[in-house]
């Protein structure tokens, strides 16, 4: 019998150590959290601690408990026992099953309808889903794609700061008017308050700039003729730019991201990195037509080589329609139009979806 | 404990020492290991080294994984498991296993995302320690990722 070595040396993605010892080790960490609750629960139930901490000498023969104490005191226990349970569970279900069982019980447990399967384009595994981007119907042509703005969640982001920590120095505030009218002057708390006023005052204005910038040079529609998009294929796009300044520049392009999520620590990180830009067109010195917009209709072609979409949980490569443009008194700005391109076509009639075959 | 036979490259990690562990020779059906999706991928293969010991299952299955920065994600396409004695003497020492590829994902060579399709081959033995062979090949043609 060979004992675990605790300190082993990963080796890319493989571990070197026993799976069984790791999975040991695992499942008598739920089983000690599970047992936890039981004792942890009965404790409370039965009464063992029945005295009031107010009174010691006193003996308690009713407690006096509201129905909402009960479940503030039985959260702590019921959460052991579910993470405990749970995770019991989960080892007795997967072992000594090799990760490809695994995965394909997982798959078999999801043909069968029990688990939200992922979504995906139906035929193509691995395809992401194309339902959200083909819901809204275009003024000319088929879809009109929708805008995932990265501009967006920084003025959401800008707006939740200010609003938290202008809350905080409000709180601040009246602490140091209720001090000065009780005729007290803390010093400390005035001077802790003064520098939280400029960051509060900073972020409303970051805010207010972000709001401004977003609103003020207009909306951004495309249109496009067909989707989901397969490689070798041209397609009609139609680009809407709305806003009464003058544009510098606009470009339209094709990009290919890839998007890994891993963890690191405690923390979960994701990288994205755009691989390859197809440029599909430039427009130099645009001025909208006051009250209208600027309006263009191109021809994108996805390359014959390209990478079709995906992905899976923790991976992503993904196709998108991007916008750029430089107004004339503005800093650029960046508008993003998720696509999604379809693998090659298939020699004969494609596989069924995941094929799970087990002779028991 | 796992012995791993990984046939993609010089990625061969060596058996724990003072244990023997079988040798899995496996041949693709076309000699480049590429194949189109949707086309039926055929391997042969033959088990040498068990040194008497008997295995207690086979399991042989065609899966991609992701490789790269992110965590791995994995995909089991096709997978067959033989647990009894009965059934994994037709499959041991030596067997045929055909699958038809699905038409997605392709094989992918991003900047940090990878996808790779493999068949594995995984011997269990009767001692509880278990020996698993990894062989890539490669579904469709998207050529490698490089920066803009």
């Amino acid at each position: 019998m060979r004992f675990p070595r605790f300190f082993t040396k990963k080796r890319g993605h493989r571990r070197t150590d026993s799976h069984a010892w790791g999975s040991f080790a695992e499942g008598l960490f739920y089983a000690l959290l599970f047992g936890a609750g039981i004792v942890f629960g009965l404790l409370l139930v039965t009464g063992a601690v029945t005295y009031a901490p107010a009174d010691p000498d006193s003996v308690v023969l009713q407690r006096g408990y509201e129905w909402w104490m009960w479940l503030l005191t039985l959260l702590i226990p019921v959460a052991l026992l579910a993470f405990g349970g749970s995770g019991l569970v989960r080892i007795v279900r997967t072992w000594g099953k090799s990760q490809e069982h695994r995965a394909a019980a997982l798959r078999a447990v999801i043909l069968d309808g029990l688990v939200g399967t992922p979504p995906a384009v139906s035929g193509h595994p691995g395809v992401p889903s194309c339902d959200n981007l083909e819901n809204s119907p275009g003024i000319v042509l088929k879809y009109r794609l929708p805008l995932e703005s990265p501009e967006n969640w920084t003025l959401v982001g800008f707006g939740l700061f200010a609003l938290l920590w202008n809350a905080v120095v409000v709180v601040l505030a009246v602490g140091v008017g209720a001090d000065l009218v009780g005729g007290t002057t803390d010093w400390f708390l005035i001077g802790l308050l003064v520098p939280f006023a400029a960051v509060g005052v900073g972020g409303v204005v970051l805010f207010v700039r972000s709001a401004v910038l977003s609103t003020s040079v207009g909306p951004t529609h495309v249109e496009i003729s067909d989707h989901p998009l397969v490689p070798g294929m041209s397609y009609d796009v139609r680009l809407g730019q709305g806003g009464a300044h003058l544009f510098r520049s606009i470009d339209l392009g094709l990009e290919l991201e890839e998007t890994a999520t891993f963890r690191q620590g405690t923390d979960t990180r994701t990288q994205r990195l755009v691989v390859r830009r197809v440029p599909v067109s430039r427009w130099q010195r645009v001025q909208p037509v006051p009250g209208g917009s600027f309006e263009a209709r191109v021809a994108v072609t996805i390359p014959n080589d390209a990478m079709h979409s995906f992905s899976s949980e923790n991976n992503a490569v993904q196709w998108r329609i991007v916008v750029r443009a430089l107004p004339d008194r503005w800093p650029e700005f960046t508008r993003v139009f998720p696509v999604v391109v379809l693998p090659v076509k298939a020699v004969g009639p494609a596989a069924s979806a995941e094929t799970v075959e087990s002779l028991e | 404990m796992n012995g791993v036979d990984a046939d993609h490259g010089d990625d061969h990690v060596p058996a724990v020492s003072g244990q023997l562990f079988p040798r899995i020779e496996l041949r693709f059906g076309h000699p480049g290991r590429g194949y189109e999706p949707g086309e039926w991928v055929t391997v042969e293969y033959g088990i040498e080294g068990l040194h008497g010991e008997r295995p207690r299952a086979l399991e042989r299955s065609a899966l991609w994984y992701t490789e790269g920065k992110g965590e791995e994600d994995l995909g089991v396409h096709a997978f067959e498991r033989f647990p009894t004695p009965e059934t994994i003497d037709r499959v041991v020492p030596e067997g045929t296993f055909a699958f038809r590829l699905p038409t997605s994902p392709l094989s992918y060579e991003g900047v940090i995302v990878k996808i790779r399709w493999c068949v594995r081959l995984r011997v269990f033995f009767e001692s509880g320690r278990d020996h698993v062979s990894e062989h890539v090949f490669t579904v469709g043609r998207v050529p490698p990722s490089v920066l803009p």
